[in-house]
């Protein structure tokens, strides 16, 4: 178990360096000066090269590679050169944002998905399997910018059930920051009130975030529970008339749930990539926001540094997958 | 049983809508009066007022900071602020302001001449932001603390646009940053977040990418024009990347005024009850530029041609009607502008005339147009040039492309596109503001992609910006409008109105052309509250 847990370490590393290079190479062969236009619109030759020394881009890029990665060694992601401050601390200020977005947005997923494709499995080819079928081409059809904006259309403007955008309103005052989480930091700080404004701002991006996962996991859980609930053991559960609920949801849910979490690993790294368009269109200031303004700006650190962040949780969470897949079938422990 | 499970779940469903609804928000009141909320599409990564200066930035640095003088008004004119007066010498070159005695700063220290002497001084040194203002004409050890209220600034030589950019130099509290510097920075680190000035506001909180918050200085030095009684609590500027989330926001009343909306979205919005739509005639003209030096449009019939076959009313039209065409490369707003006499307007058999006459007299080439990726209304200016181009058979590639990347293909002779489409935003009321973007030391700013190159133009430009005397200056100004027309470096497009929409219970709206595309003064801002 240590030497397995020792080869995960090594590959994380080993990607992570292999990301860092290849992101910094693309990034810098890109067009684009971001010195001048940091300078302004105005700045003269000598404003520019100013900025130039200052942030190093004076030098040639196999210098600046070299200089990046020593600094990457020392957990130093650089300074962006649009804001000036340094990447790591900005990273740790959005990270928080988007983790929690994409958690509200995975547990919707899961809690809305596994019950729709079981209950699709369950009444194959009838009424309620052709409406979840069309509901799960809809959710990876959609374009999340489309389907953000309707809904706030809908919820927000037309029916003002929900907020617009943003994590809390205006003039309300985020509780201590502990894990960086507003619905867990609000319920450690015992205030209930911030909770349920917290809640009531990540329930739209939310929804479209996790609307192409839920889908995913619909289709995937129906296909898994259509075989199962064909096996022999199932069959002979229903001779021995055992109540259909208890068949469904309790023998034929577990097995046919080991693929679904496959799908689950998977999607977690993939919402992270992609919470860049629903963070945009709901104003959520998270890290795919932060990358997408830094990438507007040839401001090319960030984008490293954000990509670097992407990148390790979606290891992380491919790990966990391993790992939950060994307890829940005993059988690949020894593999 | 699955059926009953399928009717709780409905059942809860609803019962959850029921609970969220929630009525729509008005202006934020807190405990200390209204805040006024601002919606806008762009972040404020640096408040440093000597760093940066984009429209979002500088309209919390003027919010923060005061400076000798300020722009007001339409037209722009130049207002005393920490100065109460100035005079010129003889000769243009030495500039004398006088202090209020009452300006404070934000921590109760006096503004005195030291300060303002300090601040020019940092935003010279520093060699960022503002630095191109002034650098070539002040040296940071010719402005003199004359005395406490008294500060004196020596040119090099004599510059009459000076007066025009100082509305853009704020004065910080020495004291403030030099507490605050870490090797040698001139306190830029800490001014990142932080505010070291004498400003109707003081800065609260400070949340990057969400919201930036000022809160009114109840003892400004100057008053409050709205009254003490009326001024708000505060503002808070939100960000809202989308335009449809803008509007969104202020239907909801999330915002109090918003800017950057589309322009069917000013139509659609100008129905809505309570909101109201400000339109302005504005500065910032949209040309096509051309690559003068190199390639087919370096031919200055072919660069004729296509001004006369472009279709200017739709350009018009892509706007509803929100923008007028250009009569000079000068802004309408701006001192000296002229209307050119001559000025192409479609003109199909004239078009014709001149690409008889140019190297490619039957067309048959292919220009590359390129825009802002993303900016709708320059894409439809470019499909309606493809379409009006046929008629010369050329063709038109219509290429969006990112706008540092952009800037960067535009600053070369070589890399320049034929056709780029450049909105510009002058700094300044002074002419030299836009007639030294047509001056062949531009060259390399993204303004000059068209590297534009005629001796004559540049000669009078430096005379212009020399002459001590006005009538002098306008002479010029207007030979130079008339020489740039005639060579067409550019199609002169239109001036795209400034639009924002706001609550009808804001106040104190006032527009001065001279500002960014969304910028407003938030000084005389209030809320009028039931």
């Amino acid at each position: 178990m240590l030497a397995f847990a020792f080869r995960k370490v090594l590959t994380l590393v080993g990607t992570m360096i292999g990301i860092a290079a290849l992101t910094f190479v693309i990034t810098n062969v890109a067009p684009g000066d971001p010195a001048r236009l940091v300078a302004g619109p105005n700045a003269t030759e000598d404003m520019v090269t100013t900025i130039r020394t200052e942030y190093g881009l004076d030098k040639s890029l196999p210098e600046q590679f070299v200089v990046y990665m020593g600094d990457l060694m020392t957990g130093d992601l650089g300074q962006s050169i649009v804001t000036t401050r340094p990447v790591l601390e900005e990273v740790l200020r959005y990270a928080p944002a988007t983790l929690e977005l994409v958690f509200v947005a995975m547990a919707i997923g899961i809690i809305v998905g596994v019950p729709l494709g079981m209950l699709s499995a369950v009444y194959k080819d009838g009424p309620i399997d052709h409406i979840t079928r069309i509901f799960s081409i809809s959710g990876v059809a959609l374009p999340a910018f489309w389907f953000g904006i309707i809904l706030q259309l809908t919820f927000a403007v037309d029916l003002g059930w929900l907020p617009v955008s943003g994590r809390l309103p205006l003039v309300t005052r985020p509780p201590e920051t502990v894990t960086g989480l507003l619905l867990v930091d609000s319920l450690l700080a015992g205030r209930l009130d911030t909770f349920w404004t917290a809640l009531r701002h990540i329930i739209l991006p939310a929804i479209v975030l996790s609307f192409p996962c839920l889908a995913s996991i619909l289709r995937v859980n129906r296909a898994e529970m259509i075989e199962v609930l064909q096996s022999d053991y199932i069959v002979a559960a229903r001779a021995h008339g055992i109540a259909s609920f208890r068949i469904v949801a309790i023998y034929a849910l577990k097995n046919a749930l080991l693929p679904t979490l496959a799908m689950i690993g998977l999607r977690f790294g993939w919402m992270l990539g992609s919470t860049v368009l629903v963070e945009t269109v709901f104003d959520w200031p998270g890290i795919g926001l932060y990358a997408v303004s830094s990438a507007l700006s040839s401001d090319f650190k960030p984008v490293i540094g954000v990509t670097l962040v992407i990148g390790f949780f979606f290891i992380v969470a491919n790990t966990l997958v391993d790992l939950a897949y060994a307890w829940i079938d005993p059988r690949l422990r020894s593999a | 049983m699955f059926g009953k499970i399928l009717k709780n779940v409905a059942v809860a469903g609803l019962l959850a809508s029921s609970i969220l609804a929630a009525p729509a928000d008005a202006f934020e009141r807190t405990d200390k009066g209204n805040v006024i909320v601002f919606g806008g599409r762009q972040a404020i990564p640096v408040l440093d007022p000597h760093i940066r200066y984009d429209w979002s930035t500088r309209m919390i640095q003027q919010s923060v900071y005061d400076a000798l003088v300020k722009y007001e008004g339409n037209p722009a004119e130049i207002k005393p602020w920490l100065a109460e007066k100035w005079e010129t010498s003889a000769d243009g070159k030495s500039w004398t302001f006088h202090l209020a005695k009452n300006a404070k700063f934000h921590n109760g220290d006096p503004v005195t001449a030291e300060a303002v002497r300090y601040s020019f001084e940092r935003g010279l040194k520093l060699n960022k932001g503002v630095a191109w203002m002034l650098k070539d004409f002040l040296a940071p050890e010719n402005i003199v603390a004359v005395d406490a209220n008294t500060v004196r600034f020596d040119l090099r030589a004599p510059y009459a646009p000076f007066l025009s950019f100082l509305p853009w130099w704020f004065v910080v509290n020495p004291a403030e940053v030099k507490a605050h510097e870490v090797d040698g920075d001139y306190g830029q680190k800490w001014l990142t977040d932080h505010a070291a000035g004498s400003g109707p506001f003081k800065l609260g909180r400070w949340e990057p990418n969400v919201l930036y918050e000022i809160e009114a200085n109840a003892g400004y030095w100057k008053g409050w024009p709205q009254g003490e009684k009326n001024r708000p609590a505060g503002v808070i500027y939100k960000i809202i990347r989308e335009p449809a989330a803008q509007k969104a926001a202020l239907q909801r009343g999330e915002a109090d005024i918003v800017e950057g909306l589309t322009p069917d979205d000013y139509i659609q919005i100008k129905r809505v009850p309570g909101v109201v739509i400000q339109d302005h005639k504005g500065m910032t003209t949209f040309g096509i530029k051309f690559n003068t030096q190199k390639g087919p449009t370096a031919d200055i019939n072919l660069r004729k041609a296509i001004a006369y076959a472009l279709d200017y009313d739709a350009l018009i039209q892509i706007y509803n009607g929100a923008a007028s065409l250009e009569t000079s490369p000068l802004p309408d707003a701006m001192k000296g502008h002229v209307a050119v006499p001559g000025m192409p307007r479609k003109d199909l058999a004239k078009a014709k005339e001149y690409l008889a006459k140019s190297a490619y007299p039957n067309g048959g080439i292919t220009l590359p147009y390129v825009h802002v990726a993303g900016l709708e209304e320059a894409r439809r200016i470019g499909l309606v040039l493809l379409d009006n181009l046929k008629e010369l058979g050329i063709t038109v590639e219509v290429k969006p492309e990112q706008w540092p990347n952009m800037v960067a293909a535009g600053s070369k002779v070589e890399t320049s596109p034929a056709m780029t489409s450049v909105f510009t935003t002058p700094v300044s009321t002074d002419p030299d503001a836009v007639a030294y973007q047509y001056h062949k030391a531009s060259w390399g700013q993204y303004y000059a992609m068209m590297f534009y190159d005629n001796p004559k133009v540049s000669e009078m430009i430096d005379q212009a910006r020399a002459a001590t005397n006005w009538d002098d200056r306008a002479k010029l100004y207007a030979d130079i409008q008339k020489q740039i027309v005639a060579d067409q470096p550019e199609v002169f497009g239109m001036l795209q109105n400034r639009r924002w929409a706001h609550r009808d219970y804001l106040q104190g709206f006032k527009f001065s052309p001279v500002r960014f595309t969304g910028e407003v003064d938030l000084y005389p801002m209030w809320v009028k509250a039931e």
